[in-house]
């Protein structure tokens, strides 16, 4: 089953994503964090989180690039946070897919939908605001809400956290 | 009238084209003239037509009003653009807000009023028939 699971910041979806995986029992749960550990703050964060997810049995495995090219173990209950930071790494880091994003993101989402038992998927709502950005934001944008289309199409459920309360979008409630 | 509303990127165009398949042309707000809005079947980008009329300086004011006088049976596609932290610049502000209430008029108005995201619509409006 795959689950995507959107929302704005602090919404609490990652709460809700968790909530999501552990809901389908002991199997094996696997991370895959995409947050690149910038600086002191971001990397005491990752660290809380991960000291978080281990009472909840999570096997934490950091993945800021490249998705396709890694193994994952198969079977696996798997939680991917956040799309957002998976995309940003792969249009701005220097080892990224750059032009390729799109496709590059959307073939490892791919891969990890077909070897795990469930993939949850958590990305971001960054599309309702009215400033006016710059080419490369939204690029970003661009990229990110083509991505966020195409896998919801993918998706079993689709799901979107408003304070804490999940709204079906397509599936679960819905059926 | 029909409203459908969204972040950008969320693939609305593509979903009013399958909702309403009956209109063929769809009126570009980033290029279209005020007049034309009101004989079309449908319109996308009505922000950029918002942003459009405040450039020149002429505001929004009346505009809801006009369309559901003249053209009550349209079908306007714009984006959401209130979700975010208040503009630096003014004209920004003004857009934002000018779009927010028009939408806000446009959508009391409409039998349905859609919201899009993920490529997914939701009718968060719709009058029983």
């Amino acid at each position: 089953m795959l689950h995507l699971i959107t929302g704005g910041s602090g919404s609490g979806k990652s709460r809700y994503a968790e909530g999501e995986i552990l809901k389908l029992g002991p199997g094996r749960r696997i991370y895959i964090a995409t947050m690149y550990p910038y600086d002191e703050e971001s990397r005491q964060r990752i660290a809380r989180h991960r000291a978080m997810r281990a009472e909840k049995n999570f096997e934490t495995i950091e993945c800021y690039t490249a998705l396709n090219q890694r193994d994952f173990p198969e079977g696996a209950n798997i939680l991917l946070e956040c799309m957002s930071n998976l995309v940003a790494n792969e249009m701005f880091r220097p080892e990224g897919a750059r032009l390729h994003t799109v496709e590059a993101v959307l073939r490892g989402a791919w891969l990890l939908k077909d070897l795990a038992a469930n993939l949850v998927i958590v990305t971001n709502e960054i599309f309702s605001d009215g400033a006016e950005y710059d080419s490369s934001t939204r690029v970003y944008q661009e990229y990110l809400g083509t991505i966020n289309q195409e896998i919801a199409r993918w998706a079993d459920r689709v799901t979107e956290v408003v304070c804490g309360i999940p709204i079906a979008l397509k599936g679960g409630d819905l059926e | 009238m029909k409203l459908v509303i969204g972040g950008a990127f969320q693939g609305k165009f593509n979903f009013v084209k399958k909702q309403f398949p009956d209109v063929k042309e769809w009126l570009d707000g980033y290029t279209c003239s005020r007049r034309e809005i009101f004989a079309c079947k449908g319109m996308v980008h009505f922000h950029d037509f918002i942003k459009r009329e405040l450039r020149e300086g002429r505001g929004a004011e009346g505009l809801a009003e006009e369309i559901i006088e003249k053209n009550p049976d349209i079908i306007i596609v714009s984006n959401e653009l209130g979700y975010g932290v208040v503009p630096v610049d003014p004209f920004d502000r003004k857009y934002r807000e000018a779009v927010g209430r028009t939408c806000e008029k446009l959508a009391a108005f409409s039998e349905e009023v859609y919201r899009v995201v993920c490529g997914i619509g939701t009718a968060i409006k719709k009058k029983e028939a």
